[in-house]
């Protein structure tokens, strides 16, 4: 057996290659923007987003839609996915793709649709009216409530299907032994079952708030420029004003929020004992 | 009759429109080792379950030291269980889990620890106390499982096929090993098992289960035998058995007309009833003496299995067997041999055709 | 109490199922309203909306772009994606495990960034054809997800059944046909939907690279909503519902839907 390396391993290159030219090249080329100025080094892109006022509120607001939307979808999907999960046989595939589907539904179309479930002549108010809760139609678009909802709407499943992956993998038996061990049922799904469910809520809520702090289209969509997000901004300086810098810089500010995500979710899984 | 340790009668569950359990009712003394024993399906497991609580029955009680605890949720039962694949909890040491049911009953940390550390030395797992369970070999693993159910200190112990994850060397050296434990410990345990050796090897008496029902519930020397019925029979052991047509009677015994000879047997069938008479191999004997049954019989294939050697008889007959046991490899015998074989008349079962 | 559990449970699925569904199940009634409001509940039932879709400005076109793109980047990226899985899986690559993160690391970072650091970096190199520029943006895209699943199907499979089949007298590349393809099908086929679904639904990434005469179909329909919004909005969005709900269904019946999922 020489000493050569594999020729196996050289299929790797082209895709290698193109993600690197294609990907990492304009991210570099993005941060390193974001410290040039018009003439030289200059860090005032950075000073402009993070001292100022303004746009230290606009990241702070998306850290905050970041924080409930994850919130939110981790009280209705956390125990929506212990019942995926316990679901027995074509139960379990058709409630799969139930929550699957949604998945590959546009974000347009949700978002549109979304709209109509709000509009003052839309279905939740014709539901309430009806069911003689409210007297008038209430106005609930462009609420931030409605943004929350609409978030939790978008992302609801990428905290789901991790947490149901898990718990579909646990022993069935642990809460038996559990039982005749002693253990109440609040005990058991304490000590037993919440710390073996941890790996898929950590994947859930890191991925959930890893794409509601940069989403885009739902925030705009729902609130327009009334709930602005550090993506929000980051378009409209490239887009609109033009002002590249600023916009660089805010894309670096995102990139190291995801970053921070990303690293800080597997050093929790590694914690957990990364099962 | 003494006061059974464990009393369950009459118990039944159905699922849907089968029968698992009908109407059942067993009696464990305290101290006692009990097999349930059975194929898959024939309601051992759902039994056991509702013995620790884990399933409610549909009639009938379940008393353990006389309390009623049928309808008792399982965590308020201080039954022991440990389970076929040991259900240990992966996210926690070998300490962690054996304590676990301490810390569940509110026991101080403080009160726990010499506890954990008696059950660690119970079953030898002292040194292995800080290690993840998921770092374990299987039978450290059952020994874990063990002493976790043990520390609690449970009124009653159930297996569920406590060595069916085990390979072979290691079941036999464990069967012993636990069944010494758990003497020394005074518990009265329950063992589920499909493998009739194990149930032989850990029991004091044995329950042979059938469709939801216990066909015959012995000591393993009467079970062996004198086997109730055929099914007892085919469970436990291995046996010789040829179909055959009663002739009458003679001195006491029936005549029955078989393919291979006249057998005698003890029993009451009416002349012409078609039964089964069986024995077991170790019973043939080539050096037959007079007043013994004695058959004719071609070989088919011969056995060397060391300690013993099986000559397996030639039989057309569905449902016939023919297996003759003897302590030494004979000299010139031959598959395609004619043999005689004798066993003794008490030696010979007899059953109702099936 | 455990019962209490199992209700709170089951309660938070049913509810989650609804929650999910209701946006996209209003839109199709909406569909096919005879007024020009989106009221619900919806007035008259007439199909006039989605006989509009063939007339508006750009549409189709818009339809047109999308698929194609999206179809182009899929396959490319299943090619160069399915070459990296088996070089990391087989090949003793160094450093497999960074190259794999570094390969699936497009999903992590916000969209609309690359979108951005994309339209910088082709600028700066003068190329402006939209087109091109949109295809390489959602290969790179679409790359990660077909990474995944077939990385985690390779993962799966049993090199052994190849040499099995070798010895049985399949050449090289006749057992990897028979006997590997088959077998990672499931990463294959869901790999491409996913990617597929990425790019025609992408909008953060294509929002930055579209010029005027090329739009692809979220972009436009968001121009659409934002102008003038009608109930053909909603017929096309029921027409996409459908025809999601269709690739669906084939890809359960060829694969499985769950265990495409869970790969």
């Amino acid at each position: 057996m020489r000493g050569s390396r594999d020729p196996l391993g050289l299929l790797a290159l082209p895709g290698v290659a193109f993600l690197g030219v294609a990907f990492l090249v304009p991210l570099m080329l993005l941060l390193w923007s974001s410290i040039r100025g018009v003439d030289g080094f200059t860090w005032l892109g950075y000073w402009r987003v993070l001292g100022d006022e303004y746009y230290r509120g606009v990241i702070l607001a998306s850290l905050h839609l970041g924080l409930i939307t994850t919130l939110g979808a981790f009280i209705l999907g956390y125990p929506a996915a212990f019942a995926l999960a316990r679901a027995k046989g074509y139960w379990q595939v058709v409630l799969f793709a139930l929550i699957f589907l949604p998945l590959t539904v546009s974000i347009i179309v949700k978002s549109f649709g979304w709209g109509i479930v709000l509009r003052r002549d839309g279905i939740l108010n014709w539901l309430m009216l009806n069911l003689g809760l409210i007297e008038r139609p209430v106005r609930m678009i462009f609420t931030e409530g409605a943004l929350y909802a609409g978030m939790i709407n978008v992302f609801l499943p990428f905290m789901v299907l991790p947490v149901y992956s898990v718990v579909r993998m646990m022993d069935a038996r642990l809460p038996d032994a559990a039982a005749t061990l002693g253990a109440s049922p609040w005990f058991s799904f304490t000590r037993v079952t919440l710390p073996l469910s941890l790996p898929g809520v950590v994947a859930g809520a890191s991925l959930v708030f890893s794409l509601s702090v940069a989403a885009y289209v739902t925030p705009s969509l729902l609130m327009g420029d009334r709930y602005m997000t550090m993506s929000m901004v980051m378009a409209k300086a490239f887009l609109n004003l033009r002002d590249w810098q600023l916009g660089a810089a805010m894309a670096a500010v995102m990139l190291a929020v995801a970053a921070i995500i990303v690293v800080g979710a597997s050093l929790l899984q590694r914690m957990l004992g990364g099962r | 009759m003494t006061t059974s340790h464990l009393a369950i009668s009459g118990v039944s569950k159905r699922f849907g429109s089968a029968v698992v359990l009908d109407d059942l009712s067993i009696g464990v003394a305290k101290g006692e080792f009990v097999s349930l024993l059975g194929p898959s399906g024939c309601g051992k497991t759902t039994l056991l379950r509702c013995i620790a609580g884990l399933l409610l029955p549909d009639a009938g009680s379940i008393q353990v030291g006389g309390a009623e605890i049928t309808r008792l949720p399982a965590h308020k039962r201080n039954v022991g269980v440990v389970f076929q694949n040991y259900a240990l909890f992966p996210h926690l040491t070998v300490a962690e889990n054996i304590g676990f049911g301490l810390r569940a009953q509110g026991v101080a940390r403080a009160a726990a620890a010499p506890r954990v550390a008696d059950a660690l030395a119970l079953v030898r797992m002292s040194e292995h106390a800080g290690k993840p369970v998921t770092a374990l070999s299987g039978g450290q693993q059952q020994r874990v499982a063990v002493a976790r159910a043990l520390v609690v200190r449970p009124s009653l112990l159930l297996l569920d096929e406590p060595f069916s994850a085990l390979d072979r060397k290691l079941r036999e050296t464990m069967q012993v090993e636990l069944k010494h434990l758990l003497r020394e410990v005074g518990i009265t345990a329950i063992f589920v098992t499909h493998d009739q050796e194990e149930a032989l090897v850990v029991s004091d008496r044995i329950a042979v289960m059938n469709a939801g029902r216990i066909e015959q519930l012995a000591d393993p020397a009467t079970l062996y035998q004198r086997p109730a019925t055929l099914y007892a029979l085919d469970f436990v052991g291995q046996s010789t058995r040829l179909s055959g047509r009663v002739l009458g009677r003679e001195e006491g015994l029936v005549l029955v007309q078989t393919a291979l000879g006249v057998v005698r047997a003890a029993g009451s069938f009416g002349t012409g009833s078609s039964v089964v008479i069986a024995t077991r191999p170790e019973a043939i004997t080539l050096d037959a003496t007079p007043g013994m049954n004695r058959i004719e019989a071609r070989i088919r294939e011969i056995s060397f299995l060391g300690s013993r050697t099986q000559l397996h008889l030639d039989l057309a007959d569905e449902g016939d067997r023919g297996i003759a046991e003897l302590p030494r490899l004979p000299e010139g015998l031959v598959p395609g041999a004619l043999v005689s074989l004798g066993f003794a008349v008490p030696d010979t079962m007899l059953y109702p055709a099936a | 109490m455990q019962r209490l559990g199992i209700g709170i449970a089951w309660t938070a699925l049913i509810l989650t199922i609804l929650f999910l569904l209701l946006p996209i199940v209003v839109v199709i009634p909406v569909s096919f309203t005879e007024s020009s409001v989106f009221r619900f509940p919806p007035e008259g039932f007439s199909l006039q909306w989605y006989q509009r879709i063939r007339n508006v400005d750009g549409l189709l076109s818009a339809l047109g772009l999308s698929a194609q793109i999206a179809a182009l980047a899929t396959l490319i990226s299943l090619f160069l994606g399915t070459l990296c899985a088996i070089a990391l899986v087989r090949g003793a690559v160094p450093g497999a495990a960074a190259i794999t993160t570094f390969m699936v690391s497009p999903l992590m970072l916000p969209g609309l960034v690359f979108g951005i650091a994309m339209l910088q970096a082709l600028r700066m190199v003068g190329f402006s054809d939209a087109w091109s520029s949109l295809l390489i943006a959602h290969v790179v895209v679409t790359l990660p997800f077909v990474m995944r699943t077939v990385l985690g199907s390779l993962s799966l499979f049993d090199f052994g059944m190849v040499d099995a089949a070798r010895t049985l007298g399949c050449s090289y590349p006749a057992a990897l046909w028979r006997v590997l393809v088959p077998n990672i099908l499931p990463g294959f086929i869901s790999g491409a939907l996913f990617a597929f679904i990425a790019s025609f639904d992408n909008y953060p990434v294509s929002i930055f690279l579209v010029d005027v005469r090329t739009k692809t179909l979220p972009i436009q329909l968001l121009n659409y909503l934002e102008i003038s919004p009608d109930p053909t909005l909603a017929a096309v969005s029921t027409c996409l519902i459908v025809l999601t709900i269709l690739v669906l269904i084939l890809c359960d019946r060829m694969v499985g839907l769950r265990r495409m999922a869970s790969i």
